[in-house]
């Protein structure tokens, strides 16, 4: 509906209009009429309620939007919390110290076992601490072991120099020995990481392994070095001693240089200094310049004299840390030994000249050792032995049985002859045996006292009959040799010396030359001509016949021989008129060797009652059975004679009675020879005491008395010898 | 509609649906003792307030007095009415009784007398002390609220509102005009014994439950205006309008009959003024001798008058109040339901229907002769509170 009534005439209308407007104007106006107020009021507070709700549906809808963000907020909030905790928890499960610091450098996050090494930083540690003051704190802190030379300033500056690097790892030393390593690592937003972890451990066992390795890689080290054949010393930049080898203790023969600590080249040099001689080419002072050069060090090598006669061959050369290593190699048997060869062809032609001779000399032997041997065998025979044998007996008899003193003089004379014959007898033997190269020679250490002591005392009597001078020097050497045969040669030399010494004297000595002793016996004899000096070794040889004690001319022969055989070299001065001497090379043994015991003598020989003694003597020769059939009576024993084996045999089964010692002739003719005889015995009566007398001196002989354990005595028998059997097998009944 | 309620708070209240957190009480006015039984269906206290909307047809003076003497140590409210909502809706003849148990509410409540002659400053210090000592008592209540019952026929309650409800701060204000059924003779308002006109009864409560205060207004401004030539500000006359006499324009203006005029085209044919962009019904209360219409609130000349037509009443309040049930429903519900929105019902036959919704809605109070809403006094709304069960820092025993 319209405002105007269209029905209103149009003054009304504008009467109308005109009053509206007149209304809405005071209204406009504000009109403060007291009546109007309610309406104002309610005008003013529905203006107010209507700003107030605009305002009310804003705020409704910031709360609605502050209470949404609140919820999310909250959310947040747990979610932060609890990664917060997550996050937390998770740091302290790391078995590491572990902190976070903002791109601000203000710390976030730590956890317990963060800076706990450090008990005085701990405390300090907070949210919002900077990684300025964590670092200052750290440098103060007095667990903190700061490097030699470093102010707890220069250490704080260093770790925060390292801070600005991207990425970083290092160990902190604290005290008491313990170790952290430190890292840091950069987040994406720029903040930073430290983590803390105790290496204390692994940093120790490292130590400890490579102080082990160490140790063990100086032990092979030096152990390598001490092995070298050459010295080695090794000197540092400081050209101080470090490090040398055995050998070199040995080379330099300085003593004990590992007592010197510190050792240094220049004094080393200044010490040795007049021992050495340096070649042109390398001298001394080159090889100093050499030491105390600073710049690079090419290596070097060079000889040196020392002492005139020690020539090394030296090395040297510069180490890694600008010390340097010497090694030193002695050369000088090289040196002579270069030397040496050249003599070596000289002496190889002179060796191949004198074996050329020596094997001629070979042949001369075995066409001389044929010829003897054949004259020898003749000598030798079993008939001249078994007449000695019996006479000897018979003399030996006449002593025991006469008192007459003239007539026991004439018994020991004729004793002394048949022993003289005997000796001669023994000596072809030895001769032969000799040069049929079937001597057998028992090389010993031997006291040169007991060989000469027996020969002054045996050879002095015929000297002083001749009325020469005759004297032994005495010698405390001990030679190696065979103990028989060197008496003999002795003696030989002694006695041909003493029967070819009409005046003057006879003196025999001993020289040590070197290893050897040399055995010389001087005469003032005749002397032989040089002609004849070839022939004097020959047997049967005389130059001279007569004379007292003549033999046979063996005894040279045999000195000769047994010389050749023990390798002692004889050498034979001579000069007709004036004398001669006669010397052989003996080895000395050495020192260490034992002194050869004293050789006991023999017992004393006395008789003694045989006490009815029943003797076996299987004898085929009636002389020589005689004589011992009377020498046994005569001593109280009984004697059963037999003269062929299978009569002995005969004889023990008739009278039914085993004698108690079987005295059996080797050879008894035709039938069983002593050694069948005494198998048969041995068959029928078990061991009885035995023993074989026998001119047989064939070895095969003495192998099967060896083989049976019986006793061998030599034909001529040694009256003495027998008894002394017979008498133990009284004392000793068989068994 | 306008809400004023606190921002719902954070997840976590405790729900309390089966509990009394407002015991409601009603007996016919024919009942004798109608107090005693209201005291029964109240239950055992304590009780912080109780609030008694007295129907025009019993002796008010006599309820009130009862009430005093039943209730010593209680603060008792009461009123005139222009009808009842009780448990089934629109009621004519009862006494409906509403408690605040002591348990969940904290109140303090004042008489404020001579309101058409109001000595703003001081009262506006008094509710502020009040307030600010009611607010220190309660640090743990979390809502509040301000309820406001002025006599209908007191020509002040405008000033009143503007007045009262800047004192109050945060507290939302809300209120009704005591009645006189439909006669305009006389409205009372009582606390604790003395009845008293031309007076107002300020109540404020805090409460461990969850609150909101609300305006329902279901009118919808149209093409038709017109503008006031001439008028009686103090008696809320409107002599002429488009300089005609007011009655007679109005009524060419929404095509009836001058002579038929009555309450029921006032209710149907609303008129509101625009202020800012929202407009508020100045309702007419009755043509008098002179052709003048008679307004139940303040009116000026110059004044530009729309005419409004209402939209379906209870299809309006039933979907505003299951929006006030979102997302929880209430348990009680206050209201203050204008005498013309009764009118408009019965007129357009849906009394029932909005009595069903309100039970529905668990709405109990009266019907007034004007509505406070925050600093306003207006007219043909519904205003009222609402309780929600959930703890605003509590639970309900």
């Amino acid at each position: 509906m319209s405002l105007i009534n269209p029905q209103d005439s149009l003054e009304r209308q504008n009467e109308k209009l005109l009053q509206i407007s007149q209304a809405l104007m005071r209204r406009v106006e504000q009109k403060t009429e007291q009546s109007g107020f309610a309406y104002q009021q309610f005008e003013r507070a529905a203006l107010l309620e209507s700003e107030v709700r605009e305002r009310t549906r804003d705020l409704e809808r910031t709360l609605d939007l502050l209470q949404d963000s609140n919820a999310r907020l909250e959310q947040a909030n747990i979610e932060t919390e609890t990664a917060r905790s997550n996050l937390t928890e998770a740091i302290e499960t790391i078995n590491e110290g572990f902190a976070l610091f903002d791109q601000d450098d203000r710390l976030v996050l730590f956890n317990s076992r963060f800076c706990r090494d450090l008990q005085d930083v701990e405390p300090q540690l907070r949210e919002g601490l900077t990684f300025h003051d964590y670092v200052t704190s750290i440098s103060n802190s007095r667990f903190l072991a700061l490097p030699d030379g470093q102010t707890a300033e220069d250490w704080a500056q260093l770790r925060l120099e390292r801070h600005r690097e991207e990425h970083v790892v290092f160990n902190v030393s604290l005290i008491w020995d313990r170790w952290l390593q430190a890292s840091e690592h950069r987040t994406s937003r720029n903040g930073t990481v430290i983590l803390q972890t105790d290496v204390t451990d692994i940093i120790r066992m490292e130590r400890q392994e490579r102080d082990k390795m160490r140790h063990q890689e100086a032990r092979k080290l030096q152990a390598t070095l001490d092995h070298l054949n050459q010295g080695v010393c090794i000197f540092d930049h400081d050209k101080t001693l470090v490090g040398w080898n055995k050998r070199m203790d040995r080379l330099l023969d300085v003593g004990p240089v590992r007592a010197r600590a510190k050792l240094n080249f220049d004094e080393l040099m200044d010490q040795f200094r007049e021992e050495l001689t340096f070649n042109a080419s390398f001298t001394a002072e080159q090889l100093i310049e050499w030491t105390n050069r600073t710049r690079t060090r090419e290596p070097i090598a060079f000889e040196v004299t020392r002492k005139g006669d020690q020539i090394y061959s030296i090395f040297a050369q510069e180490m890694p840390d600008r010390g340097f290593v010497i090694s030193l190699t002695d050369v000088t048997s090289e040196r002579a030994a270069t030397r040496a060869l050249a003599d070596v062809n000289e002496k190889l032609e002179m060796w191949v000249e004198e074996r050329t001779a020596e094997l001629e000399e070979a042949l001369d032997e075995a066409e001389r050792a044929n010829a003897s041997k054949s004259r020898f065998v003749a000598a030798a025979s079993h008939d001249l032995l078994q007449p000695l044998s019996a006479a000897k007996l018979f003399v030996s008899s006449i002593v025991d049985q006469t008192d007459n003193a003239d007539i026991q003089h004439i018994v020991a004379k004729t004793e002394t002859a048949l022993q003289g014959v005997e000796a001669i007898i023994e000596a072809l033997s030895d001769i032969s045996k000799l040069d049929a190269g079937q001597a057998v020679f028992d090389i010993q250490p031997i006291s040169l006292t007991e060989v000469f002591n027996p020969l002054r005392d045996e050879l002095a009597p015929s000297a002083r009959a001749k009325g020469v001078d005759f004297t032994l020097v005495h010698s405390g050497l001990t030679v190696v040799s065979d103990p028989g045969y060197l008496r003999r040669i002795v003696q030989n030399l002694l006695s041909n010396a003493i029967r070819y010494t009409d005046t003057g004297r006879v003196l025999a000595g001993v020289r040590r030359v070197g290893d050897f002793a040399r055995i010389e016996v001087w005469d003032t004899g005749c002397g032989i001509a040089e002609h004849h000096q070839e022939t004097i070794f020959q047997e049967f040889k005389q130059l001279r016949s007569g004379g007292t004690n003549s033999g046979l001319g063996l005894g040279l022969a045999i000195v000769e021989r047994a010389c050749k055989g023990l390798r002692h070299p004889l050498e034979v001065w001579s000069q007709p008129g004036t004398g001669s001497c006669f010397s052989i090379m003996v080895p000395v043994s050495a020192p260490a060797a034992q002194m050869l015991a004293p050789r006991q003598s023999l017992p004393s020989h006395t008789l003694r009652d045989l006490n009815g003694l029943l003797v076996m003597l299987v004898e085929n020769s009636r002389s020589v059975a005689q004589a011992i059939i009377h020498l046994i009576e005569s001593s109280g024993g009984e004697v059963i004679w037999s003269e062929t084996a299978e009569e002995a045999l005969a004889t023990i089964s008739e009278i039914d009675l085993v004698p108690d010692v079987f005295l059996i002739d080797y050879q008894l003719g035709d039938g069983m020879d002593g050694i069948a005889l005494y198998d048969d015995i041995l068959d029928k009566y078990g061991r009885v005491p035995a023993c074989v007398i026998s001119a047989d001196r064939t070895a095969e002989l003495r192998a099967e008395c060896k083989r049976l354990d019986l006793r061998l005595f030599p034909k001529p028998v040694n009256a003495q010898r027998l008894y002394a059997f017979l008498s133990e097998g009284v004392l000793e009944p068989a068994q | 509609m306008t809400l004023h309620s606190k921002a719902p708070g954070l997840e976590g209240r405790a729900v309390a649906t089966q509990c009394d957190i407002l015991r409601t009480g009603e007996v016919r006015a024919s009942t004798t003792s109608p107090v005693k039984h209201l005291k029964r269906q109240l239950g055992d206290g304590p009780f912080a307030l109780i609030a008694l909307f007295v129907t025009s047809a019993v002796d008010f003076h006599d309820v009130v007095a009862q009430a005093a003497r039943l209730f010593p140590d209680t603060d008792v409210l009461a009123c005139t009415t222009a009808g009842e909502i009780g448990t089934h809706g629109y009621e004519d003849g009862l006494i409906v009784a509403i408690g605040f148990p002591a348990a969940g509410f904290e109140t303090t409540s004042m008489l404020i007398e001579d309101v058409n002659a109001l000595d703003m400053q001081a009262t506006i210090d008094r509710i502020t002390l009040e307030r600010v000592a009611l607010q220190r008592r309660t640090p743990d209540y979390s809502d509040s609220f301000a309820f406001l019952v002025v006599d209908g026929l007191s020509l002040s309650e405008d000033t009143l509102a503007a007045t009262v409800a800047p004192a109050l701060r945060d507290f939302p204000i809300f209120g009704g005009s005591a009645g006189d059924g439909t006669r305009f003779d006389h409205t009372y308002v009582a606390l604790n014994g003395k009845v008293a006109a031309n007076a107002a009864i300020l109540t404020l409560a805090r409460s461990r439950y969850r609150t909101r205060v609300f305006s329902l207004n279901h009118l919808v401004p149209g093409d038709t205006q017109m503008v006031v030539t001439g008028a009686d500000p103090a008696h809320r006359i409107v002599k002429t309008i488009n300089a005609e006499p007011a009655a007679r324009e109005y009524a060419r203006l929404v095509g009836k009959d001058p002579d038929q005029l009555d309450r029921f085209t006032f209710a149907s044919h609303p008129v509101v003024v625009r202020i800012g962009d929202t407009h508020h019904v100045r309702a007419i209360q009755q043509v008098n001798d002179r052709g003048e219409l008679v307004f139940f609130s303040a009116i000026d000349e110059g004044m530009v008058l729309t005419v409004a037509s209402p939209e379906n009443l209870s299809q309006h309040l039933e979907a505003k109040l299951t929006e006030l049930g979102k997302p929880e429903r209430p348990a009680h519900i206050i209201g203050c339901d204008c005498i013309l929105r009764r009118i408009e019902a019965e007129q357009s036959q849906q009394t029932r229907a909005i009595s069903n919704v309100l039970g529905a809605h668990h709405v109990t109070g009266f019907s007034t002769y004007g509505e406070q809403i925050g600093p306003l006094h207006v007219n043909h709304t519904m205003s009222g509170v609402a309780f929600y069960p959930t703890g605003g820092t509590d639970t309900c025993r």
